[in-house]
């Protein structure tokens, strides 16, 4: 603000770095309406693609394995990361150790992650299926589901835990009357974080599908489609699953109006 | 005598290693207007969370009507706590807020309404029943606290820096309104504060304490009148203190005549001692068996009173007279001027050093 | 009160799972790469040190060498590009800056492979650029751009710009204004405050920024696999078919346990200068 000309080179710098980011995605979802699939020529408006995508088999059953994964490992974090993170901040004294053991999942690489759960599941004869994919995939998502919740943590007065006791309330009825709605809005955004995360998740659940189609999810069957090359039907597949994770993105960040976890 | 309605019996409370508080006893009246009045870390919020029953006493009995409620956990005490930040639940309505605590004791649905309703009009918030905590003011917010934790009709209202987070203007409003509330309602209170002048306008009677421990219990006069140690002195009002040292008929500052003191206590003659006087004590024109010249460094306005730092040959640091307005314009003194002040001896309390 | 044992039975259900199905794997991978490969695939247990000599093998090397190269560059641009955007986000007024950051960073969580798909989409043979090459009039052959290392280096500064941004935005939006009008009073000029002020107060910024999009590239193999085609091996791709297609899983094993000491180094340094900024002082490690 100090000079225009700063200013405006800032505006610049802006509109640059946005045209990289939104350009690419922008072409995709445009090109998955353009009737003829191409992207030599614009023939005109049509939502058939999509039609197309109804129309196959694997996508569907892809996309159905994908649900089922993202909704048990959503629940199954929810619930997990949501009481570690009420545990973690009612002790607040917490070692080095239990704090890196709780970001760890967060930053370790997926493929180290990826091959370590694949060692481990079939040394101990684990057969493989979407079982496997959801019990990994909840590795990360309780550290990002619990890192949401100590975020709201962090700013919750803990006297009015003490002020339900002192008005008379149990331990237990202070949990349902007063804890659990003020937390309510930051479980809930971190469930649709987990739930986002889980239905884009790809390379653990690569590793850990085990063999064959019956439980390839819905990344898996991207990944093996792209290989191929460009078709308008992958166009098409991959703006529904953009949407999906926009749309659950804004929505968690409305519940939560905090900042975006991972900071 | 009836029995109190609450009595400390010898309270401690140790964290680790720390005490913080260090053996209180004393016992407070029903319909008392009770201060605990001390600085941060004296130990008077660890006392006052004793007696809502959010810490355990490491030792020593809490009495409340005659019978130990030490062990009762606060869901079970018929005593409230208003919370310094007041503990609103973000997530209820104003009214919801204030029928929480009703609702635990499970009472009557119709009964809850109409007791809700009613002491919303006592705080004048009657319109605002339906608004959440964070579309309230401070001063509202603070009110809100009251009312809920008062429309229990505790036997004992515990706040805890009631009055700290408003302003100046507002606190003091404040200051009679809780005083009337707590008329009205003929509950005891029990306030902690750390600013002397809260304590000394709303309370019956006020306890200094220090390190855990009391150093004073008493009326507001009495506390100010005549306090018992430096600490207390020196907490609360303006006060002067002069290095002296035992004489006979008297104590003798820096130079200058002997300052005579009455009720001063047994000291060897020749050990140090400290005088201490209060600056509206300190008058130009007072008649006294104390009197002494001096020269006016510095005048200070305090809003309609008139501070004059004097150098006397009593002490090396100027001591401080506080003049009315009424004899501040009648005198109209200026800096470099001589004058001569006086003071009673009944007004000289004297402290060993 | 608080001193009861409650905290940790909350805990206790995420932090079993955690050590069941991180740690106690993770340990596994290490204990793994001291065996031996089996005759068909499988794992004998003989103690070795040859799959950790394998990895310092100069064909195996100078894939990590390459690997970190292709890491650095991406990570080093990544950098770049994404101070400059945090820096102008900052420069913005006050109510504007989160919306710009939400936007900013909404692609970070969209599908990682969509991202990179969008990249061939504009790369390919038949792609997008080179139908706009065509259009302005360039004639005759363009020379591949998609299986490159460029677009590869590209995929990965695209997929990870939105992390540097939120990493160098969160200690910009922290400074105090008035110490750049302070540096201004002393006699600075913008760039000089620029240089001895504000970038060194935000350093730890660029620097977590840099190290996570280092660590995050070097051991990734999406991207190589689909930018750069088939050929093209890093790390990850490595690590990657040792345990799908060549079976041999204590070289694997050795790879990674390689690459995570790499990384949790990285991280350290990290931590170093993150630490050595804030003064040294404890500060805020939430």
């Amino acid at each position: 603000m100090a000079d225009r000309n700063t200013f405006r080179l800032m505006l610049l710098i802006l509109g640059l770095v946005f045209a990289f980011l939104y350009l690419p995605i922008s072409v995709l979802v445009g090109l998955s309406f353009n009737e003829g699939g191409l992207p030599t020529a614009w023939t005109g408006f049509s939502v058939k693609w999509y039609g197309e995508l109804l129309a196959n088999k694997d996508i569907l059953r892809a996309a159905g394995n994908t649900l089922i994964v993202a909704i048990f490992s959503t629940l199954l974090s929810t619930i997990l990361g949501s009481l570690l993170a009420v545990g973690v901040e009612i002790r607040r004294r917490n070692g080095k150790w239990l704090e890196t053991m709780i970001f760890a999942p967060m930053i370790i690489p997926d493929i180290v992650l990826a091959i370590a759960l694949l060692s481990f599941f079939s040394l101990l004869g684990v057969k493989m299926g979407l079982h496997t994919i959801i019990v990994s995939h909840v590795v990360f998502n309780l550290a990002f589901v619990s890192a949401v919740v100590r975020a709201r943590l962090k700013s919750f007065d803990w006297s009015i835990v003490e002020a339900s006791n002192d008005l008379g309330a149990t331990t237990a009825t202070t949990m349902r009357r007063v804890v659990l709605p003020v937390l309510m809005p930051a479980i809930l955004a971190g469930a649709l974080l987990a739930f986002t995360l889980s239905v884009d998740e790809f390379i653990i659940a690569f590793f850990t599908a085990g063999a064959g189609r019956s439980s390839i999810t819905l990344p898996m069957q991207i990944f093996s489609m792209i290989r191929f090359g460009v078709t308008p039907e992958i166009n098409a597949l991959a703006t529904v699953v953009m949407a999906v994770s926009v749309v659950a993105l804004a929505l968690s960040q409305r519940l939560n109006r905090g900042g975006l976890p991972g900071q | 005598m009836t029995t109190p309605l609450l009595s400390l019996r010898d309270i401690k409370k140790n964290f680790g290693s720390a005490q913080a508080v260090a053996g209180v006893t004393m016992d407070i009246h029903r319909n008392e207007f009770f201060a605990l009045l001390g600085a941060s870390g004296s130990g008077k919020t660890t006392l006052l969370r004793m007696l809502a029953g959010f810490e355990a006493p490491s030792g020593g009995d809490i009495l409340l009507e005659g019978s130990s409620i030490a062990a009762m956990p606060p869901n079970k005490r018929p005593v409230n706590l208003m919370f310094q930040s007041y503990a609103l639940f973000p997530h209820m309505t104003v009214a919801q807020n204030i029928a929480y605590g009703l609702e635990m004791d499970r009472l009557a649905k119709a009964e809850i309404k109409s007791r809700v309703s009613e002491i919303l009009e006592v705080i004048q918030l009657g319109h605002l029943g339906g608004r959440k905590p964070d579309q309230l003011s401070g001063g509202q917010r603070q009110r809100v606290a009251l009312a809920r934790a008062l429309v229990k009709r505790p036997k004992v209202l515990l706040l805890d820096e009631p009055l700290g987070a408003l302003d100046k203007k507002l606190r003091s409003e404040m200051q009679l309104e809780l005083k009337r509330l707590q008329h009205e309602f003929g509950i005891t209170f029990i306030v902690v504060t750390h600013d002397q002048e809260e304590a000394l306008v709303m309370a019956d009677r006020v306890a200094i304490m220090k390190d855990g421990a009391l150093l004073q219990v008493g009326t507001p006069r009495e506390i100010y009148e005549y306090p018992e140690t430096r600490f207390a002195a020196d907490f609360i009002g303006v006060m002067n203190f002069l290095p002296v040292s035992v004489a006979s008929g008297g104590y003798q500052g820096k130079e200058g005549p002997l300052i005579r003191a009455a009720d001063a206590p047994e000291l060897a003659a020749g050990s140090a001692a400290v005088a201490a006087i209060r600056s509206e004590r300190l008058g130009v024109e007072t008649q006294g068996e104390n009197s002494l010249a001096g020269e006016i460094t510095d005048i200070a306005y305090h809003g309609l009173d008139l501070l004059l730092h004097v150098k006397t040959p009593l002490a090396e640091t100027p001591v401080i007279s506080r003049l009315t307005a009424d004899v501040a314009e009648r005198l109209a003194p200026e800096v470099g001027q001589t004058i001569t002040l006086g003071w009673s001896a009944r007004d000289t309390r004297i402290f060993p050093a | 009160m608080t001193t009861d044992r409650r905290p940790i039975l909350l805990m206790s259900p995420a932090l079993l799972w955690l050590f069941g199905l991180m740690v106690v794997p993770c340990l596994l991978i290490l204990v793994l790469a001291f065996f031996r490969r089996g005759m068909y695939g499988g794992i004998e247990y003989t103690f070795t040190l040859e799959n950790i000599a394998l990895v310092f093998d100069p064909l195996y090397a100078q894939i990590f060498l390459k690997s970190a190269w292709i890491a650095g560059l991406a990570a080093g641009i990544a950098s770049i590009l994404g101070y400059a955007a945090a820096y102008a986000i900052a420069a913005m007024p006050r109510h504007r800056q989160s919306a710009l950051l939400f936007f900013a960073v909404l692609p970070f969580w969209s599908n990682y492979l969509v991202r990179t798909y969008a990249w061939i989409v504009l790369l390919n043979r038949e792609g997008l650029i080179v139908n706009l090459a065509r259009w302005v009039g360039f004639e005759g052959e363009l020379p591949s751009m998609l299986y490159t290392e460029q677009a590869v280096v590209i995929g990965l500064i695209y997929n990870y710009l939105p992390f540097v941004i939120l990493s160098c935005y969160a200690p910009l939006s922290r400074l105090n204004p008035e110490i750049s009008e302070a540096s201004r009073d002393l006699g600075a000029s913008g760039w000089t405050t620029f240089r001895r002020v504000v970038l060194p107060m935000t350093v730890p910024g660029i620097a977590t920024g840099f190290v996570f999009v280092f660590v995050l590239s070097i051991g990734n193999f999406v991207t190589p696999a689909l930018l750069g085609g088939g050929q093209f091996q890093m790390i990850g791709n490595l690590v990657y078919a040792q345990f799908l297609t060549a079976n041999d899983w204590p070289f694997g094993a050795a790879l990674s346990m390689v690459l995570i000491m790499v990384m949790l180094g990285l991280l350290m340094a990290q931590a170093t200068v993150a630490d050595r900024a804030s003064g040294g002082k404890a500060g805020d490690n939430g």
